[in-house]
């Protein structure tokens, strides 16, 4: 038996060769990139080609975390970013696990509803946008009608800045959600049906068969899912900018990387570009992900080994 | 090895086709030289414009126009959103994608009394060599040569004809709803208040602005500002060598209006209205008065055709003298990229929209104050503005650079009081804006 699949020799160097296009690929798409960005956040580039570019040392740091209130406001974005990664997360993973456990049922309908808790992913971010715009127009929209009946009213994405906030959490779950109902659906088909028929007979009831065979089989879909919805919503931005712009008291982390990159912090069509402060703020947010995401992995992998072994 | 070798010449393959593919980009770079070509040959222009309905569709026209003139020329004309011009500028001048493109004019410079600001765009595409200088081109020469230093002129070189000037510091208004309810057309502070009273006791909302687009809810209300202070340049000087505070006894009577404008005169719901839905909406009558600027007229004709409306100044003072300005900017210009292959036929480009009949029609079309000495502006928003022409200056927006490190209540450009913001104390956002200055201020010293 040939210990080495390749066998000896040149041969041995053929499994890098044949890694080396993925990872020119990486280097060039992803890592690249990434050592740019770092780069960058130590000079004052605006992204011009042909435009002077002069190392600053650390002033973009200085100035993102310690300078004057501009510091103190990206601080408190910074907060808002990790209370929409908290929302975010709990009630995305909860609702699709409840979603994914609903329609894996073997009941009539199961695929249309799958279709349709799923549908809202392949929508990109401006027609999500688009949709709940319009959803939530205070001026005789759906929703308004609907809080009209109650004797109520909201002005939705135009309100306070809490609440506004607020409205695009929910945007944000509803358009992210079918991913994680789809993981765990994914995760809930690999559990064996002897499993279940034994905890049957055994006379488990529902919740106890859930707890004690498809919450600790699902490890894996929950690991998975709980890194992306971490992830995911530290990263967030998009729907921000579609729902919200650049409105004081709802900026999150990344659409303030966006709004500093590319001029659209002062709602001047003449702003400035600063692409490598928003490099610097770009580190920082990388960081925290890198920290949670690492924090998070940590547990997940000791809970993982402690219940699969 | 044989059965090794079909694998690793397909790995050879895929490494020279990915290399292949980088070398392409790296090709492509050389053809940016200065090139031009002649109109003998077919050329594609490349336009590039912003979203602006009526602008669009008299760009449209012209470029039928300029096609049959010049069959050898095609153009491949794109817009964009306004917001995401000058990212769209920036990227596809670096990719060498665009010939001919609409920029904003070249405002918001650093002045000698800033401290460590950066530089607007403009001006860095300027510097990195990406916009064609356009000194002594004779169709320069049609300009307004104040319009010309003013809007396009960088270090003694001219990099823009700019286009026309719009005011954004007037309110229309609803002619029969006035007469209807016997409200007289202000020209005071307090007459717009008892206006806009008047109207509340009839059950009719006073204004509406598209609050969905943030800038909107707040344009109208720049009159504000300036009926306070009338020179908006001396404004930005003051702020930043702290001669004028955002909480002095001016400013605070400025914040007393505000709010009032935000809680008192803007109708419910106006905070979900999108920009492009808001002059419809007041064309349907179901709003007294719309502050707003002067590009928002087309918009509302084309709404309701037979809708009678008037446009006024901003009323902010008590003292009708200090309500003559309109306040505005310089709007949209032509730059030419200059590391296109078809510099000459830009210049025909623009030579031909130059030409003071074309020229006459676009600001026709759009709206814009002439910046043609002989153009005239033959529409209902030319004729309103005509009396306060005179007294028409640049606004705050146009000057106003923030320090860096200024906190983001340093600029007043946004409605800040409830229901639009979190704030509902005069004196407590006076204080906040002075406050986020001077963190600014502080921190460059």
């Amino acid at each position: 038996m040939q210990a080495y699949h390749f066998g000896g020799g040149k041969a041995r160097w053929v499994p890098y060769l044949l890694l080396l296009p993925g990872m020119l690929l990486y280097v060039l798409i992803a890592l690249g990139p990434s050592i740019g960005t770092t780069f960058f956040s130590f000079t004052n580039a605006t992204g011009i080609r042909g435009a002077p570019v002069d190392w600053v040392g650390l002033d973009n740091y200085n100035e993102f975390l310690l300078m004057g209130q501009a510091s103190r406001d990206n601080l408190a974005a910074l907060g808002r970013t990790l209370i929409f990664c908290f929302f975010v997360t709990t009630i995305q993973f909860a609702l699709g696990l409840l979603i994914a456990v609903l329609v894996n049922k073997r009941v009539k309908g199961t695929n249309f509803f799958r279709t349709l808790y799923f549908m809202p992913v392949i929508l990109g971010a401006v027609i999500q946008g688009l949709i709940w715009s319009l959803f939530l127009y205070p001026l005789g929209g759906p929703m308004a009608k609907i809080l009209e009946f109650f004797g109520t009213s909201s002005e939705f994405f135009g309100g306070q800045p809490s609440e506004a906030f607020a409205w695009v959490i929910a945007v944000q779950i509803w358009a992210n959600m079918g991913t994680t109902m789809i993981i765990f659906l994914a995760g809930l088909q690999t559990i064996p049906k002897e499993m279940y028929e034994a905890a049957e007979m055994d006379g488990a009831s529902g919740w106890q068969t859930f707890k004690n065979v498809t919450w600790p089989l699902l490890t894996p879909s929950v690991n998975t899912n709980l890194l992306l919805n971490i992830i995911g919503s530290l990263q967030a931005w998009q729907l921000f900018l579609v729902l919200l712009g650049y409105r004081n008291g709802t900026q999150v982390l990344g659409y303030l990387i966006y709004a500093v990159g590319f001029g659209q912090t002062s709602g001047s069509v003449t702003s400035s570009f600063r692409q490598g402060y928003a490099a610097a703020a770009s580190i920082v947010l990388f960081l925290l992900v890198l920290l949670l995401g690492s924090i998070a992995q940590f547990f997940l992998n000791r809970r993982e080994r402690r219940i699969l072994g | 090895m044989k059965k090794y070798f079909k694998p690793f010449m397909l790995v050879l393959m895929l490494v020279v086709v990915l290399l292949s593919a980088c070398a392409g980009g790296a090709e492509e770079e050389v053809t940016t030289d200065d090139s031009t070509d002649a109109v003998a040959e077919d050329v594609t222009l490349r336009v590039l414009v912003h979203q602006n309905p009526p602008m669009v569709e008299f760009i449209e026209a012209f470029n039928d126009q300029f096609s049959e003139e010049y069959p050898n020329v095609t153009i491949d004309l794109s817009v964009v959103n306004a917001n995401d011009l000058s990212t769209v500028t920036q990227t596809r001048l670096t990719a060498n994608d665009v010939d001919v493109i609409d920029m904003f004019a070249f405002t918001n410079a650093a002045e000698p009394y800033m401290v460590n600001v950066e530089p607007p765009n403009w001006q860095t595409l300027i510097e990195a060599g990406y916009l064609l200088d356009l000194t002594g081109q004779p169709f320069v020469d049609n300009y307004f040569p104040s319009a010309i230093e003013d809007a396009g002129t960088y270090n003694g070189k001219v990099y823009q004809v700019n286009l026309g000037t719009v005011s954004y510091s007037g309110i229309y208004y609803n002619k029969d709803m006035f007469t209807e309810y016997g409200v007289e057309v202000p020209t005071t502070w307090d007459g717009l208040v008892t206006a806009c009273e008047t109207f509340a006791a009839e059950d009719i909302p006073c204004m509406t602005a598209g609050g969905k687009d943030g800038w909107p809810i707040f344009v109208g209300a720049y009159g504000l500002i300036g009926s306070i202070y009338p020179d908006q340049a001396a404004l930005v000087e003051g702020l930043w060598t702290g001669d004028i505070k955002w909480n002095d006894e001016k400013s605070i009577e400025m914040w007393e209006k505000m709010k009032v404008y935000a809680q008192d005169m803007m109708e419910e719901g106006a905070s979900g209205i999108a920009g492009d839905a808001a002059p419809g909406r007041f064309a349907s009558g179901a709003v007294a008065m719309f502050p707003g600027g002067t590009w928002y007229a087309s918009a509302i004709e084309a709404s309701e055709p037979e809708f009678e409306w008037g446009y006024i100044p901003f009323p902010g003072s008590d003292d009708p003298e200090n309500n003559k300005y309109l306040f505005g900017k310089y709007d949209q210009g032509w730059v030419i990229n200059a590391n296109s292959p078809h510099t000459e036929t830009a210049l025909l480009y623009l030579e031909e929209f130059s030409d003071p009949a074309n020229y006459e029609a676009f600001v026709n079309a759009v709206g814009f104050f002439p910046t043609q000495p002989g153009a005239t502006l033959d529409t209902q928003i030319g004729q309103e503005v005509a009396p306060y022409l005179e007294n028409f200056r640049v606004g705050f927006e146009q000057y106003w650079v923030a320090p860096k490190g200024a906190g983001q209540y340093a600029n007043p450009w946004a409605s800040y009081f409830q229901p639009f913001g979190t704030f509902d104390d005069v004196q407590e956002l006076a204080d906040k804006a002075q406050e986020d200055l001077q963190s600014g201020l502080d921190a460059n010293q």
